[in-house]
């Protein structure tokens, strides 16, 4: 399944040196999940996601159930598994755009009681789409803009008058700037954002993520059709973001990248975890080799 | 055939207050569907409950006019969160069934015999609109004429028509003021994905049901017009085609765009009444074999219809951005 690209630590861009020595100061500071047994539903010192029972069936098909689950605060988490395993289905009850069956989740410390898609995004859990959602008719500026938290001119009564909201659009614009600047995207700031490749619309989206300073990201297969040079800098990103305190949980295919940024690796096959724990460890487990070539094992049949 | 008649009438037609209040109605309809991407399909329902509103509260209720035309538009306002509270979360189509069938359901209970007490039911309602013409700055004679030849207006046509562009200069200009600041940024992000702005923390329910009342009460504003300029009501005017009318006129002009429904409104009175105006002068012509004389013969307020909505296909086809719009932005539909 992995897609043909060159590992993180391919020998070319100047950037590739900075992100190793990113993993190598990263691995001391994330020691306190080095410290977690890699067993399922285990848990974590810090989670700023817990979730218990999630279930989530479609007719016969029980595309999510989870038990237990806990996701690290401040680290890179890869959520992986092989086609239609529940990774995309188990984002969506956790940010609101689908409805559990079951089970009770907590973000932050908060116990997320009606799950509403905006309302999670602003309390700081924002995500991104498999299939992207870049907004075509806005510029890629306006896709970003429209990313930035607390908008006093998003507010009717304030839109007319453009002073009570210059400033902040000020400052957002300049954020955007900078991280579009990062993306590669501020060649096309200006450009309608439908006229962007598919590669750069996954980068523009979550960029445009990252507008609201987020607690955690979720990237629905961030690096899907995204070039290798720069799929190679988003994966920067994504080991920067967990450095300045953003926790970062990622879908991915691609072994390569998976064990080439993450700190932790959780494994979902038919919905349910069957693994967990550092990446060396996970990829090499036996029991998630047999998942993804679709052999079942006493074990994880239910 | 004089082609100056004709023309004075077309023109007379675009600048008159039936344009004014079509070109409010389209207004209005372009933040529902223009720039939020809402299928309303009863945007004659918020015309008729301000026109109504403004009627009732005079004729029935004998309060000033003052006070009617406030009453008018809350009750547009009313029809909005009625509306939307329970449909607006539902799929685009269930939106565009409710709101088409709510607009015939008040017309109809406004023109029942049950209703003749408060509405005037099947009769028409009728008020003096005396409190607005006081104010009428143009003298009013028998005889006073502003214009040339046809294209000409009585003094109270003009005071109407000077209330009323203002208006619409003014709520266009509102329009645009918060169509470019971030809240309108938000709108256009719902038309387009409302899971993208949902993603992004956006409240889509509530931005969507603030479209929904904005619009509804620029639709209001337009009854508002309408009943003053006839002095009354008549439940028979606020039938299903007002919304397509506005439909065509926004369409005609280009939605989304700040200037399309304006001259979208201008466009679809000037050729409807160019092309009426001309068969009318046609059919009297003694030149014309009998048979086709008696067909154009008293139809040519519905083949003038038929000819604007024909012209509004040749524009889907040659130029789907109206004629304000931007190409660039429709091909990117395609992808
Ligand atoms: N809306 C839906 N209706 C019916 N079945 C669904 C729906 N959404 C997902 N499923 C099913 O649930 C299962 C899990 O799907 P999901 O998209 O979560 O997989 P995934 O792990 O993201 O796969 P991929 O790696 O291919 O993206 C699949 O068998 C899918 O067919
Ligand atoms: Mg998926």
């Amino acid at each position: 399944m992995p897609a043909d690209r060159p590992p993180p630590e391919g020998p070319s861009a100047p950037e590739d040196r900075s992100m190793l020595l990113d993993s190598a100061r990263r691995t001391t500071e994330v020691e306190p999940i080095l410290t977690v047994h890699p067993e399922p539903g285990v848990a974590k010192p810090n989670p700023i996601l817990t979730m218990d029972g999630l279930r989530r069936s479609f007719g016969g098909l029980t595309a999510v159930d989870v038990d237990h689950l806990e996701i690290e605060r401040g680290i890179v988490t890869a959520l992986i598994g092989p086609n239609g395993a529940g990774k995309t289905t188990l984002f969506n009850l956790l940010t609101g755009f689908d409805r559990a069956d079951h089970g009770r989740w907590e973000f932050n410390g908060q116990m997320v009681t009606s799950p509403s898609p905006d309302r999670l995004a602003r309390r700081g859990m924002v995500r991104t789409f498999q299939l992207t959602k870049s907004l075509a008719k806005l510029s890629v500026l306006q896709n970003m803009l429209l990313g930035a938290p607390n908008q006093m001119g998003e507010r009717l009564w304030a839109a007319p008058f453009r002073h009570l909201w210059r400033n902040q659009e000020r400052t957002n614009t300049e954020r955007a700037d900078e991280l579009l600047e990062q993306f590669n995207l501020a060649r096309m700031r200006d450009e309608l954002a439908g006229t962007l490749s598919g590669g750069q619309r996954k980068l523009l989206e979550v960029a445009r993520a990252l507008m609201s300073d987020p607690a955690l990201v979720m990237l629905d297969e961030p690096m899907a059709g995204v070039n290798p040079a720069l799929a190679q800098s988003l994966l920067g990103h994504i080991t920067q973001l967990a450095l300045s305190g953003v926790s970062v949980v990622y879908i991915e295919h691609d072994m390569d990248v998976v064990s080439g940024i993450s700190d932790w690796v959780v494994v979902l096959a038919q919905g349910r975890v069957i693994a967990e724990g550092g990446p060396w460890k996970v990829i090499h487990d036996e029991s998630v080799i047999d998942a993804y070539l679709g052999r079942r094992r006493a074990g994880t049949e239910a | 055939m004089d082609f100056d008649i004709i023309f004075g009438n077309a023109a007379r037609a675009a600048f008159g207050p039936e344009a004014i209040i079509l070109a409010l109605a389209a207004i209005g309809l372009n933040i529902h569907f223009g720039f939020t991407g809402l299928l309303n399909f009863g945007q004659v329902g918020f015309i008729m409950l301000g026109a109504y509103g403004t009627s009732v509260a005079v004729a029935t209720f004998g309060w000033s006019l003052w006070v009617g035309i406030p009453i008018g538009l809350f009750l547009a306002l009313a029809l909005a969160v009625a509306l939307g509270i329970p449909t607006l979360r539902l799929h685009a189509v269930m939106f565009a069934i409710v709101t088409i069938a709510a607009a015939e359901i008040i017309r109809i209970l406004i023109g029942s015999t049950d209703a003749i007490g408060l509405t005037g039911g099947p009769l028409s309602v009728s008020f003096d609109a005396g409190a607005f013409f006081d104010l009428n700055p143009y003298a009013d004679g028998p005889q006073d004429r502003y214009g040339v030849g046809t294209f000409a207006f009585t003094g109270q046509q003009m005071w109407v028509i000077t209330v009323g562009w203002v208006l619409v200069a003014l709520v266009s200009l509102i329009v645009f003021l918060i169509i470019r600041s971030p809240w309108g940024r938000v709108l256009k992000s719902i038309r387009e994905d409302e899971d993208a702005a949902r993603s992004l923390g956006k409240n889509v329910f509530w931005y969507k049901m603030q479209a929904l009342m904005i619009g509804g009460v620029i639709g209001g504003m337009a009854g508002v017009i309408d009943a003053i300029k006839t002095s009354g009501a008549d439940p028979n005017g606020f039938r299903p085609q007002v919304t397509f009318y506005t439909y065509t006129a926004l369409l005609l002009g280009g939605a989304a765009t700040y200037m399309g429904p304006v001259l979208g409104a201008i466009l679809f009175w000037f050729l409807r009444e160019w092309i009426e105006s001309f068969l009318r002068q046609l059919s009297a012509e003694a030149w014309l074999p009998g048979a086709i004389a008696d067909f154009l013969e008293g139809s040519e307020g519905i083949i003038s219809v038929a000819m604007v909505g024909l012209a509004l296909v040749l524009l889907m086809l040659f130029r789907p951005q109206g004629i304000t719009g931007n190409r660039i932005e429709m091909q990117l539909d395609a992808r």
